[in-house]
């Protein structure tokens, strides 16, 4: 018969299928889509799935990050930019250079999937010993010991992010003249 | 679910990402695709660093993240710029590298 680690681990791979392939989706609906405003939702619905994915691999303080940054911040801030610039529809014509663009990224993509599957990479047998890994105390911990001078100079790229938008929204453009 | 599957994903959205910063002429959207691509190799970052049973890959993903929230908001002031000089959104006509 079915024991229970049998039936729960073949539930985690349904799941984690499930979820790669909406996520795959709805990365495609992301570019395929005209409108603006369906691109945003579809982004949301790949970052949410992200999410989950991450939930599944022991990830659960980075899970929460993505809902909090990605779907909430970001996003909101694309919705707010696109409200104010109206969505407007894209025509989307078929040209040669498109297909020579599709051509090319199918291309890397063999080429990636290929390079990463033939590496010597290889997972380490057994499962997580530490009870608390991928918790916020974990990272908290790894954070402030070992990458404290990277923290630190995260802190710096926001600031100069920040004041680059300051300058950027203070000072007015004078309209330009087509030649 | 072993790595293939994981390495599958992840390649196949980066590829769609950089599929649609090419294809895509909305600078909004070619933001979105920027964001799709990075958001590929975090979740590759973190899947290996569950396989591989090391914090790191989820402390790389983490700073990702912050660099990707800083250049989405200058990214989208330099949009907005754009915008309020030039009243259209289409990067093939933005060709004049004088303001």
């Amino acid at each position: 018969m079915f024991d229970l680690a049998t039936v729960f681990e073949f539930t985690r791979d349904t799941v984690i299928l499930t979820v790669g392939i909406t996520a795959v989706l709805a990365s495609l609906g992301v570019i395929l889509c005209s409108s603006p405003i369906y691109c945003a939702l579809y982004l949301i619905s790949h970052m949410i799935c992200l999410a989950l994915l991450f939930l599944l691999y022991n990830a659960e303080f980075l899970a929460v990050v993505q809902i909090i940054v990605y779907a909430g911040a970001v996003m909101i801030l694309f919705l707010f930019i696109i409200a104010l610039l109206g969505g407007r529809k894209e025509v989307q014509e078929n040209s040669l250079e498109r297909s020579i663009a599709f051509g090319l990224i199918f291309t890397l993509l063999g080429e990636l999937y290929l390079s990463a599957t033939v590496g010597p990479t290889k997972q380490i047998e057994g499962t997580i010993n530490s009870e608390m890994f991928g918790t916020a105390k974990a990272i908290g911990l790894e954070l402030f010991s070992k990458h404290i001078v990277a923290f630190e100079l995260a802190s710096a790229v926001l600031l100069v992010a920040a004041v680059g938008v300051i300058c950027l929204a203070k000072f007015s453009f004078t309209p330009l003249k087509r030649r | 679910m072993g790595q293939e599957f994981v390495l599958l994903v992840s390649a196949s959205v980066f590829c769609i990402g950089a599929c649609g910063f090419v294809i895509r002429k909305n600078p909004l959207i070619m933001f979105m695709s920027v964001e799709l691509m990075l958001n590929s190799v975090n979740f590759l970052l973190i899947t290996y660093s569950s396989f591989l049973n090391s914090l790191d890959g989820q402390i790389f993903a983490l700073f990702i993240m912050t660099v990707a929230a800083a250049e989405v908001v200058v990214g989208l002031a330099i949009i907005l710029t754009i915008f309020r000089t030039r009243h259209e959104m289409d990067v093939d006509h933005i060709d004049a590298l004088k303001g």
